[in-house]
């Protein structure tokens, strides 16, 4: 675990002390270094169920591929950032990128605790450097408003789950994640619990986030720069799905009853999160509402507690972080040269980049989940388990997926085929660090079905 | 010929992220003994190590 941990804390002086000139390249490569040194963490070989353990961290199978993705995800916003950053002064340089190696300790931390208490001051501090990079480096004055809808939502959702966790703790004596599992709920069906088992997933549920508290999303994502998106998408997110599931196991059998709302609002959030993107006009809008689309396939997964459930949450949680994030970097090309994210405006894109074509296609392919991209098996095991549960749910998944396979390709469409516009008058030829960026995306996403065991959790 | 003082002015902070691994191995290392040592003592657990084997928690 410290062995990176403290490289991770070794690249904020670099980053201060590295010549100008070298800034974008040492702390590329560096991360990079860091990021395939946390892949050691894929051999788990402890008959204890930890592996990396010390006194106060350690990762299971349901934490290293969310802490891998973490780590690799750095040097890729690094890479992404370089064109629209490079520009401004060396020291905002310098601060942008330890605001996104901050991002990656706090991540780490989050993941790795031991004690959920510790889980829940990281998955707050992730906040912070999170604002700061939408509220100074997004592009346009909406973007205060974002980071105020940002805040906040967050925050009311989290701070019943601190009251939630103080009276777990005066109630146990520990919020260990050891002894979490053997805790039994005294009088399960009184309001006080009931309010209890509330205040123990909002947050978690603001964060995937759940339909009806999603409202935050689209707009952080359409105003943050290229690596507030890409972080939000594929590891702040997932964060809430990883709390859903480590508090899934305190709260026992009143779950039952209690997700009824949740799981229907995560399904219906399906269908209309799908039915928005149909209809819209921003690019990078509407990669965000199919993020909270997917991210409510995952939270219904969960919220149904069967092993099926939590393997397919945690297989779609990597596959769609990786998926989503090539999403983004590639708005993001596309914004750099037609200055412009209405979709109208940035039409025929293929004539002029036919390479970027490409990666747009394997991106929309694997966002909309086709074999043999994880993101299907993600999706095929969660949808099944939900069908167990209950019949009817395919209805509404079956529907969801007809959406998403739609929507993908509207997104292709529109931006890649059809006349090229006549206002592009010089447009940049695609650069080597975006075919390298987006390599580095797709890629890891085609090996790992090769393995999938490395992210299916508890049950392998 | 190569300015060794010029590369190493520009380049010496290049060893940070390094060092940061050897310290990091080196504190994980010193953390498994003492887990393992503590997990020996245990009278469930401990048990003489077979052929080959390092820990007994592998």
């Amino acid at each position: 675990m410290l062995k990176i941990l403290i490289p991770t804390f070794m690249l904020f002086p670099t980053i201060w002390l590295v010549p100008g000139k070298w800034l974008w390249t040492a702390t590329t490569a560096h991360s990079l270094v860091v990021a395939s040194a946390s892949l050691s963490w894929f051999k788990w070989c402890s008959e204890t169920g930890w592996v990396a353990p010390n006194l106060y961290l350690a990762l299971d199978p349901l934490s290293f591929p969310l802490a891998v993705l973490a780590c690799w995800l750095v040097p890729l916003m690094i890479i992404a950032s370089q064109n629209h950053v490079a520009h401004e002064p060396l020291t905002r340089q310098r601060t942008y990128i330890s605001l996104l190696v901050s991002l990656q300790v706090f991540l780490i931390l989050a993941f790795s605790a031991m004690d959920i208490l510790t889980f829940y001051v990281m998955f707050e501090a992730t906040l912070i450097p999170t604002l700061i990079i939408i509220t100074r480096w997004g592009s346009q004055t909406e973007r205060l408003s974002a980071g105020t809808y940002f805040m906040f939502y967050t925050l009311l959702g989290s701070l019943p789950l601190l009251v939630a966790l103080l009276y777990l703790l005066n109630d146990t004596g520990t919020l260990s994640m050891h002894t979490l599992q053997y805790i039994q709920m005294t009088n399960p069906d009184t309001l006080g619990t009931m309010l209890w088992w509330v205040a123990c997933l909002l947050a978690f549920l603001v964060k995937m986030p759940l339909y009806g508290v999603h409202l935050w999303l689209p707009k952080a994502h359409v105003e943050a720069p290229v690596a507030g998106s890409m972080v939000l998408a594929a590891v702040l997110l997932k964060l809430g799905g990883y709390g859903m599931m480590r508090m899934m196991v305190v709260l026992g059998p009143l779950t039952k009853e209690m997700a009824y709302p949740f799981i229907i609002l995560a399904l219906w959030g399906i269908i209309m999160t799908g039915s928005i993107c149909l209809r819209q006009t921003d690019l990078k809008s509407l990669i965000a509402y199919s993020s909270v689309s997917h991210m409510g396939l995952v939270a219904s997964g969960i919220l149904i507690q069967t092993p099926w459930g939590f393997t397919g949450a945690i297989i779609l949680m990597v596959a769609h972080g990786l998926a989503s994030s090539a999403l983004f970097c590639l708005a993001n090309t596309s914004y750099e040269r037609t200055h412009s994210r209405t979709m109208l405006l940035t039409r025929g894109l293929q004539m002029i980049l036919p390479l970027m074509a490409a990666w747009w296609f394997l991106a929309n392919l694997a966002n909309l989940a086709l074999p043999p991209l994880p993101n299907l098996m993600g999706e095929l095991m969660i949808i099944v388990s939900v069908f167990n549960w209950s019949s009817w749910t395919i209805l509404l998944t079956g529907l969801g997926t007809l959406i998403t396979a739609s929507y993908s390709l509207h997104l292709f469409l529109t931006t890649q085929r059809g006349p090229t516009p006549q206002h592009f008058i010089s447009m940049d030829p695609s650069h080597t660090r975006e075919h390298l960026l987006m390599a580095l995306h797709l890629i890891p996403l085609l090996l790992l079905v090769l393995k999938p065991e490395l992210m299916w959790g508890w049950c392998f | 010929m190569v300015n060794f003082a010029t590369l190493v002015r520009e380049h010496w902070m290049n060893i940070l992220v390094p060092i940061g691994f050897v310290i990091g191995f080196y504190m994980d290392r010193a953390q498994d003994e003492k887990l393992t040592n503590f997990r020996n003592r245990s009278a469930l657990y401990s048990r003489e190590l077979k052929p080959g084997e390092e820990v007994t928690w592998k």
